[in-house]
């Protein structure tokens, strides 16, 4: 299979061997600021990687509809009459414009507000007006649908969607080493994961790679960037946090795992500074993490952060802690937009959950302690690679280089690494590069 | 309207531009000292909705800032210990309030309205405008006025940048 487009991007393509360079532990600035280079990322990244849309339960009942992004395509996903979701451009076959322009909400159909044309939220054109007199009756409706995106498919309620219908299935893309991790997450709720709130979104001028590598496992930027959190007491010794990174097939990363036991203690702590509701809640999920998991993944009991490549990061500690998703949509190549959706346990006790919404705000968020510090650098970072002599120097991801492999903890899958090394950025890019330099399949 | 109501008005709009005040110059400390022990700080996410979905926020929803007086302590006492990267150097900020509308609240307290317009100014070109506004609950009974709840509304979906700043 191709991607969507089969204009040829090899000039682009041809040079990049040169500009990135993951075995050496460097990458160009010019990946980060390069028009052409962006532009060959919305195809060759974007069209072919599963891309997230949203939570089973945004889409609750037939009619449901939310709006998102995949790369800088607008698309809808609805829940049908017949039970299914289904994503699809959101941009109408007549003249592009766009059918709907809210966040969520629930409607049989869409009516673009241009000339009319309306689709049923399956997608189909059901709706031309006049088309009997001024198409003269000869407009095929059935090719004038919205476009729909081939593959949609759910992991345990979170839905993705894919441009290549010849994609592997998203299991496989996600991979049962990262699974083994993130199911944590999942398993862990008492009444199943819900969103909490409105998708929070802002932006910030940093190309979107910058924020997906960070979350895919650079712990070491934590001690200094994040050094405020400490200073004011939010967060106790890093080191007393976690004790690994890393990383698997397909670009995906992740930081801030911890040693089995040390994730339950902390919470256990935690649980006793907020009082007996918390000890009850943090005993009861542990328990049911003791029967639904393996015995390995229930005494690890926590998670820290990473990034489903391409763009899509994550962040879960302990069972006090929301499961956090970050979309970085990419704007341009020196623009991304930040979409921040956070889903807790339906069943925790009211007082847990109101600590652990508030403490994400505070944390990981646009007014969060965490977030304005990490925009900041993305920014910086992305304004200095413009420049024509800092191009000459290249981006350095050489921590832990000729080291990989030599972290082993019995029973964790996957690649892991020390605390602190760069070898989830290395294991970013090689993927990157292998997109953006071939066509067809993903291996 | 009362003329008594006028003078509130006239009183509580001098209040409001004292506090635009502290912040434009980063007199925090002062500016915590307006607020209650027990201040709800409330920045509820605003979202794009059908004309017939209703725009209240749910208490409870995740929101963008919801905090009490301990954590606006905290945030303090992070830019005061210079590794609050987002605002070191300090963005210059320039506020505008506008449109005050008082009216009696429980016991002698006042709700407060307004309108605002932040303009703010990072390093040498990242500037941006956050416009919305605020409802707070002023308690007058003590010996200075202080503000016990206060929401901020902002009118954008898509906010232009992440906020170091204040509302």
């Amino acid at each position: 299979m191709t991607s969507i487009s089969e204009r040829p991007t090899d000039v682009v393509s041809a040079g990049l061997h040169d500009l990135v360079k993951p075995d050496e532990g460097v990458v160009s600035r010019t990946v980060f600021v390069d028009e052409a280079i962006y532009r060959t990322e919305l195809d060759r990244v974007f069209t072919r990687t599963w891309l997230f849309i949203g939570h089973e339960s945004q889409l609750r009942e037939p009619g449901d509809y939310l709006t998102n992004f995949m790369g800088e395509d607008p698309v809808i996903a609805t829940r049908g009459a017949d039970g299914g979701i289904r994503v699809m451009l959101n941009s109408c076959a007549h003249r592009g414009m766009a059918v709907c322009t809210t966040d969520a909400g629930t409607s049989k159909f869409f009516r673009c507000p241009y000339h009319g044309w309306t689709y049923s939220n399956n997608g189909d054109l059901i709706g031309v007006p006049r088309a009997d007199t001024v198409y003269n009756g000869e407009l095929d409706k059935s090719r004038l649908g919205l476009k729909a995106v081939p593959r949609v498919e759910t992991y345990k309620g979170f839905v993705f969607a894919n441009w290549d219908e010849n994609a592997i299935p998203l299991v496989d893309y996600l991979g049962a080493d990262q699974l083994w991790y993130l199911d944590l997450a999942f398993e862990a709720p008492l009444g199943g994961l819900e969103v909490i709130g409105p998708t929070m979104k802002f932006r910030i001028k940093g190309n979107w790679k910058l924020a997906a590598e960070n979350f895919a496992g650079d712990d070491y930027h934590v001690l200094y960037t994040h050094g405020s959190a400490f200073q004011i007491g939010f967060l106790p010794d890093y080191d007393m946090l976690a004790d690994y990174i890393a990383n698997f097939d397909h670009g995906h990363g992740m930081g801030d795992i911890s040693k089995p036991g040390r994730a339950y203690q902390n919470d256990v702590g935690m649980a006793q500074f907020l009082g007996p509701e918390a000890i009850e809640y943090v005993t009861a999920v542990h328990e049911r993490l003791q029967a639904r998991v393996s015995p390995l993944q229930a005494e690890m009991h926590g998670l820290g952060e990473g990034n489903i490549f391409p763009n899509l990061s994550w962040i879960k500690f302990g069972v006090f802690h929301v499961f956090g998703l970050f979309q970085w949509h990419p704007k341009g190549p020196g623009e991304m937009e930040v979409w921040q959706t956070s889903f807790f346990d339906s069943a925790a006790p009211q007082s847990v959950k109101d600590f652990a919404r508030t403490q994400m705000s505070q944390e990981n968020a646009a007014a969060g302690i965490f977030g304005q510090d990490d925009g900041e650098n993305f920014e910086q970072i992305t304004e200095s690679a413009r420049g024509f002599v800092s191009q000459t120097r290249d981006f350095n991801y050489a921590m832990g280089l000729g080291h990989e492999g030599e972290v082993h903890e019995e029973g964790y899958p996957g690649r892991l690494g020390p605390h602190f090394s760069e070898q989830n950025h290395r294991n970013f890019y090689r993927y990157w590069l292998e997109l953006m330099t071939t066509q067809g399949e993903q291996k | 309207m009362t003329s008594s109501l006028t003078d509130l008005r006239r009183d509580v709009e001098d209040f409001l531009y004292r506090e635009a005040k502290m912040l434009d110059e980063q007199r925090y400390d002062e500016w915590l000292g307006l607020f209650t022990e027990d201040v709800r700080y409330w920045m509820p996410i605003t979202e794009t909705r059908e004309v017939r979905q209703p725009r209240d926020h749910v208490p409870g929803e995740w929101a963008l800032m919801e905090e009490d007086s301990r954590f606006l302590a905290k945030r303090m006492e992070r830019l005061a210990g210079g590794l609050a990267h987002a605002e070191q150097p300090r963005s210059r900020t320039r506020r505008f309030i506008s449109n005050v509308l008082v009216t009696p609240g429980p016991d002698d307290d006042l709700m407060a309205e307004c309108n605002f317009i932040v303009f703010q100014s990072r390093r040498a070109n990242s500037e941006q405008f956050f416009v919305g506004s605020r409802r707070d609950r002023i308690v007058t009974s003590g010996e200075n006025w202080k503000i016990a709840e206060r929401t901020v509304l902002l009118d954008h979906r898509v906010l232009p940048r992440a906020i170091s700043i204040f509302f």
